[in-house]
């Protein structure tokens, strides 16, 4: 059964559509890549999936379970709870530069309650020994890297046990040294079964680590596949096209 | 004579730090309950309104009273506002008198809650939406993003302008005196009866002395909040 269902969603700011109805679902431990131009979209499919936008219409279900209706109004405490089986790594990591490492994966769960202290600060270190940071426990954002923020912000997310997790370009704001180290966090990831939806500008990662390939145009699904139907045999023109400039530019 | 004047001037100066501490003890949260309610989205008749920009839509009572306010306190001296508030309750509406002392806290207070919540505005509305995002998709409520995420950062960027507020309202209080609350100015001042002008120029130094020390614990209190970035 699919994870995650999202159901003809659609999304207008003033009179701009951004998402035109678009519909997809997601097995478990699967890796979906959406790739696209800016302003195709994506992004806000994702700010959407996260309950940062309200959709106009559309239904997103996650297990079985419908989390959100269109723009049928949610209590606070009911947006909280749906948002909490989706986990968002963003484009610039936003991680809160008052606290250390350890205390930026900890403090969420902390706030919610979900274990003694103890357990939370075991649980933080294992993440951060997952990515690769637990020598850095006690810095602090600052004093890290751009792709060691990146990591940091990945064990956050994951802190929560989303059942999606979600990427927002994660390494468009890294130095192109840095994004390798980023990208090889995603796949370890996606060996350890997370079931996960990338924004990425990255065609080989999302080529190597996608199950699942979608090419987002003007708010509509142009194409979704595997990898190898999308990048290798793409049926659209708008795909093509796509898919050459993206090639050309590297 | 210097130990009889320094010994008055104390006293006179007690009474000034004495309207100083009352005023930033009230003022401080006063700041931060107007500076909600100018960021304050409440449009209670938003529901009939029928298109974009329609007044409705923009009738927004809090933000507008708030805001208001602000620009009357900001607008007018604080001197004037001291005048109005002790004399104009009895003489608008045959009210008794408000206490001198009590008078000046009030007015103190409420001028400088509102130049406080202006700063606390500039702060808040500094903070990048990536952090509030940061804390919805975690799960966290509002407060708790607020307390948890925003406010310390808030904290450190208002430093350097609460500073200025706050060394400016150490020497506003010599303002208290246009309604006759005693202080260190007027305690100076008396002194010219006797034939002495020294110590009124001599106040200068207690002032000087006392904003110092403010400097170093603004210092301080800045290379604590260094600790971070951001």
């Amino acid at each position: 059964m699919a994870v995650l269902e999202v159901k003809n969603i659609r999304k207008s700011f003033g009179k701009t559509n951004v998402l035109k109805g678009v519909s997809f679902s997601l097995e478990k431990g699967q890796v979906l890549a959406i790739i696209g131009s800016s302003g195709s979209g994506k992004t806000t499919l994702l700010r959407c999936l996260n309950f940062l936008e309200t959709p106009d219409v559309g239904e997103i279900w996650v297990d079985g379970k419908l989390l959100r209706s269109g723009s049928e109004k949610l209590s606070e405490q009911q947006v909280r709870e749906n948002r909490l089986h989706f986990g968002l790594v963003f484009q610039n990591f936003n991680l809160f530069p008052q606290y250390n490492v350890l205390k930026n994966v900890m403090l969420a769960p902390q706030l919610l309650k979900k274990g003694t202290a103890k357990e939370l600060e075991e649980r933080a270190k294992q993440l951060l020994d997952q990515v690769g940071l637990s020598e850095k426990l006690d810095s602090y954002p600052y004093q890290l890297s751009g792709g060691q923020q990146q990591r940091v912000a990945i064990a956050r997310a994951l802190a929560l046990s989303p059942q999606v997790l979600c990427f927002d370009e994660p390494t468009s704001a890294l130095d192109p040294e840095l994004t390798g180290e980023v990208l090889r966090v995603i796949r370890g990831l996606k060996n350890a079964d997370s079931t996960m939806t990338v924004v990425t500008h990255e065609m080989e990662f999302a080529r190597s680590v996608a199950d699942v390939v979608m090419y987002m145009a003007d708010g509509v699904i142009e194409e979704i596949g595997t990898p190898e139907q999308v990048f290798g045999n793409p049926q659209s023109e708008k795909t093509k096209a796509f898919l050459r400039g993206a090639h050309e530019k590297f | 004579m210097f130990v009889q004047v320094t010994n008055a001037l104390l006293e006179g100066f007690w009474e000034s730090l004495k309207v100083f501490g009352l005023t930033l003890l009230f003022s401080i949260p006063l700041g931060l309950v107007i500076c909600f309610g100018s960021m304050s989205k409440w449009a209670p008749l938003d529901f009939l309104s029928k298109s974009k920009d329609s007044f409705f839509e923009k009738f927004k009572p809090i933000q507008w009273l708030c805001k208001g306010l602000v620009w009357v306190v900001r607008g007018t001296p604080l001197m004037l506002q001291l005048i109005v508030i002790f004399y104009g309750p009895g003489l608008m509406f045959d009210l008794p008198l408000l206490p001198r002392f009590t008078a000046t806290i009030v007015a103190f207070s409420l001028n400088y809650a509102c130049y406080f919540s202006e700063i606390y505005r500039g702060g808040i509305e500094s903070i990048a939406t990536g952090q509030y995002e940061a804390g919805q998709v975690l799960g966290m409520t509002k407060t708790q993003i607020f307390f948890k995420v925003v406010l310390l950062q808030v904290v450190k960027r208002i430093m350097a302008p609460m500073s200025n507020e706050i060394i400016t309202l150490v020497k506003d209080t010599s303002l208290a005196r246009i309604i006759s609350v005693y202080e260190i100015i007027w305690a100076g001042e008396s002194f010219i009866k006797k034939g002495l002008i020294w110590p009124l120029f001599y106040t200068g130094a207690f002032y000087l002395i006392f904003n110092g020390l403010l400097t170093i614990l603004f210092a301080r209190l800045e290379k604590k909040l260094s600790y971070f970035r951001g």
